[in-house]
């Protein structure tokens, strides 16, 4: 689907703005949940993660002592504005993207690193031990899920001759899916999309029962609330960039709908299957693995063309 | 960062008093260098409640409520090991009917510790699937607990010679339903904590204890079979009932991590399989002897297997309505050693789950002070913080 | 090993400490140790691989203050150490169903008893919480600081003696 929109309601509204704000929101909800029946409890009610965000942005802000309050409150906003530009990027709600130029797709997996840059950088900003140990592992696992990330996402891109996405996600729409044609590629992507947003079991930087919350721990209103925010963007965006890539492309808002909460369902089985990584084994398990499978894939790929 | 700046560059983590990983206040300091665990101490007494003193000054039945309120989680033991002593120190013993209720109970009690220390481990561990479905399975032997004794916890079974209820038919159906209900799961449980890669990953080789170690940092319970040490009071020094209804010890040789998981779960099905045979062989007779409220003069010893090990009662008698003294040895305390003694060379992340493995009990370990002081300085920072409030929204 | 067997193990390993004839139940022993040969005792014990130390306990035996126009209290039948105030520590053993008890007396004034640490390293818990209770001091544990009594508690209060009634009556 190819509608043309104003710029400002492209960025404000539509697919910017406030539905992404909203629709964040929403898959967050519906991950929680999802986990929550897995774990058979009952899970929070539909408004919850609204609730809480409104709660956090009203509560005060505490700035502790020692930290350099530029970079306090300038992390949380470089966060999320790193993922809402990113989303412009992007087929949302299986409109074609607002935005596209060649090469976009590396834009937008930096725009989405920005996330974790900023909450590593957030939490060696502030002098307790909880956030700098999460803030060093949050690095670390930066470093150990993006370079297999980019690879995998890579293979479509290859399949497709386009480093454009929306190109490739026309490529998909036209072909067969991709997950059935590079199937490694889209596990890769999928677990790399998991460690990315610091789900379980990849949750080591911010493991409650060793470092409270990680690099967030200093963190009390707006920013922790921005935080929050930003990481449902990234959840969408990426559910988006993956469905696009793997699922077929995504042609409209009923495709997306599907598509995207069929991604949710896979991302929070994974969740609730497995015990909490240690920082050595995940990235033992990116570098030993992960990187292995996504080069072999696109070595594959590059010689079959 | 401060204590970057001492000469030993040091990178302590502390964790405690309050901290998510601990469901009780207790102080841990574990110094690290990276992620790795260089030395770890521990500062207990967050809840001393002054239980020792304060049954000194309450007489014989009224002190075996007080003890019952040591831990939450094992407080039938404790009053078993008391009444165990008082009746012993007075030259009565509990009718058979009496001391097979209190295994009953007992064996009720482990299994709803062990399944709640399942779920603790593995949540600590980051498995909160496992913590959430041990826990939904738990609730099962919390109603029927409930059923048998009107309370989920403190269940205030005992009486000084004997105990306060009977346990009729639909009361023993309905724990044999539970008992019917737990038994696949418990398996499947067992399965899972030996089969799932993930869990492995976090518990195998990790808190590894040789049996020589085991034996000499005097660990008690599950911590000690785990390394392969024999140390079971049911089966060493059989009380109550079970000389009638004897259990088998359970012990692993491994002695790391998921040698305590394999242990516990394994105890669970002698639990059941005890929890059956007492309600098929209940003895018939009464539920209580009289215990005079003077004691007769006197020392002795009462040790009963609590869910985590070995507990230690002393008592002395003066020959008055008071004990003369109660020295409560919990199983925690004995274990705190392994903890300290096996930490270092681990990742940060393990050290939860070491703490999380010997099933600690902070409430057991310390029994202290019952004066509540304000300290000025908190009182001056509460009004400092509000202060601070009110100028902030004015 | 059954019972009589252990007993006669540990009758026979404590036998150059005992002070006095061993008092005996049906699982219990008590010896009673002088101060000094504590160490020995236990290396003894440890070195046989007779059992583990279960726990340490402290007992206070204030000496009974005579009413005043009273005549003064009879000595007990069987002293154990001087007629005065004393403080006792029982250090239990146990080895299957024996609880063997060492027994070590002390007086208020010289309230020290030397420390097993190097035998047993994890008695040092037991040793804090001797120490914190009852004034015992444990000469040579590794670590002194607070382990159960908060931080702020007064110095020289030692809360399970007899004559500890309450804090604000203490300081």
């Amino acid at each position: 689907m190819n509608i043309e929109l104003p710029p400002l309601v492209a960025l404000l509204l539509f697919p910017g703005g406030l539905f992404l704000l909203s629709a964040g929101t929403v898959y967050e909800w519906a991950d929680r949940k999802l986990v929550a029946r897995f774990q058979n409890r009952i899970g929070p009610r539909w408004f919850q993660p609204v609730a809480d965000v409104v709660k956090l942005l009203a509560k005060e802000e505490i700035v502790p002592d020692g930290v350099n309050p530029v970079l306090f409150h300038g992390l949380p906003v470089v966060a999320l504005v790193g993922t809402l530009t990113a989303a412009l990027y992007v087929p949302m709600a299986g409109i074609a993207p607002s935005y596209s130029f060649t090469g976009d797709l590396i834009v937008t997996l930096y725009l989405l690193s920005l996330m974790t840059l900023s909450m590593g950088l957030a939490g060696a900003n502030t002098l307790d031990r909880f956030s700098l140990i999460g803030a060093t592992r949050a690095l670390t696992q930066l470093f150990s899920y993006e370079a297999p990330f980019l690879m995998a996402l890579l293979g479509p891109a290859i399949a497709a001759g386009s480093w454009q996405i929306s190109q490739v996600d026309a490529y998909a729409q036209g072909h067969w899916w991709l997950v059935l044609t590079q199937p490694v590629g889209f596990l890769v992507a999928l677990v790399g999309l998991m460690g990315k947003l610091e789900l379980p079991p990849f949750d080591s930087p911010e493991a409650e029962t060793e470092i409270v919350a990680g690099p967030m721990t200093e963190y009390s209103g707006r920013g922790w609330a921005l935080f929050r925010i930003g990481r449902d963007v990234e959840l969408l965006v990426g559910l988006t960039l993956m469905a696009a890539f793997y699922l077929g492309g995504l042609a409209n808002p009923i495709e997306f709908m599907l598509k995207t909460g069929g991604l949710l369902l896979v991302t929070a089985a994974l969740q609730s299957l497995f015990c909490r990584l240690r920082i050595d084994q995940t990235v033992g398990m990116w570098w030993r693995i992960g990187i292995l499978l996504a080069l072999a894939q696109l070595f594959l790929l590059v010689f079959m063309r | 960062m401060d204590t970057q700046q001492e000469p030993r560059k040091t990178f302590v983590v502390p964790i405690g008093p309050q901290h998510p990983a601990l469901k009780e206040p207790g102080h841990f300091e574990i110094t690290v260098d990276g992620e790795i665990v260089t030395a770890a101490t521990v500062r207990l007494g967050y809840v001393h409640r002054g239980i020792e003193k304060g049954v000194e000054q309450r007489n014989w039945a009224q002190a075996m409520y007080m003890l019952e309120r040591i831990c939450g989680i094992c407080s039938h033991v404790h009053a078993t090991a008391y009444a165990l002593g008082v009746e012993a120190l007075a030259g009565v013993q509990a009718p058979p009917r009496a001391q097979a209720i209190r295994v009953l109970v007992a064996e009720l009690e482990r299994v709803h510790s062990h399944l709640l220390w399942l779920g603790v481990a593995a949540h600590e561990g980051g498995f909160d699937t496992l913590f959430m479905y041990s826990w939904r399975d738990r609730e099962m032997i919390m109603d029927v607990l409930e059923g048998l004794t009107g309370n989920r916890v403190n269940y205030s079974c005992n009486v000084l010679g004997g105990v306060k209820f009977d346990v009729d038919d639909t009361q023993a159906d309905a724990i044999r339903r539970a008992v019917d209900f737990l038994e696949p799961r418990t398996h499947h449980y067992l399965k899972v904590v030996t089969t799932d890669e993930t869990l492995i990953g976090r518990t195998r080789n990790v808190g590894k204890m040789t049996f020589l170690e085991a034996e000499t940092l005097g660990t008690v319970g599950p911590t000690a079979r785990a390394s392969g040490v024999p140390r079971d009071i049911r089966v060493d020094s059989p009380y109550a009932a079970y000389p009638d209804f004897p259990v088998k010890t359970i012990t692993a040789t491994a002695g790391d991590l998921e040698a305590k998981f394999v242990v516990r779960i394994q105890e669970l099905f002698e639990s059941y399989r005890v929890i059956r045979e007492i309600l098929d062989k209940l003895p018939a007779g009464d539920l209580a002897v009289r215990v005079k409220p003077r004691v007769p003069p006197g020392e002795t010893v009462s040790r009963v297997e609590a869910p985590r090990g070995e507990l230690f009662y002393f008592l002395k008698s003066a020959g008055g309505p008071n004990p003369d003294r109660v020295k409560v040895r919990t199983p925690s305390l004995c274990n705190w050693g392994s903890v300290l003694a096996t930490a270092p060379g681990h990742k940060l992340a393990d050290v939860p789950m070491l703490i999380a493995g010997i099933d600690p009990c902070f409430s057991c370990n310390d029994r202290l002070v019952t004066v509540r002081r304000r300290s000025t300085a908190e009182t001056w920072t509460w009004a400092k913080l509000r202060q601070y409030g009110i100028e902030y929204y004015r | 090993m059954d019972l009589e067997q252990t007993v006669v193990a540990a009758e026979t390993l404590l036998k150059p400490f005992t002070v006095g004839a061993p008092s005996r139940e049906v699982s219990r022993i008590d010896v009673v140790i002088r101060r000094a040969d504590l160490p020995a005792a236990v290396k003894a014990l440890v070195d046989a691989r007779w059992g583990y130390l279960a726990a340490i306990t402290g007992l206070d035996h204030p000496w009974p203050k005579p009413k005043p126009g009273a005549k003064p209290a009879e000595p007990p039948a069987e002293p154990v150490g001087p007629i005065e105030d004393r403080l006792e520590a029982l250090y239990q053993f146990v080895n299957g169903a024996l609880v063997a008890t060492l027994r070590v007396s002390v007086t208020y004034h010289d309230a020290r008893v030397p420390s097993i640490c190097s035998i047993i390293p994890s008695a040092t818990l037991y040793e804090r919480e001797l120490h914190e209770m009852f004034g015992i001091i444990v000469e040579g544990t590794p670590d002194t600081g607070r382990l159960l009594l908060p931080d702020d508690w007064p110095d020289h209060t030692y809360p399970l003696r007899k004559s500890f009634k309450g804090l604000n009556r203490a300081v």
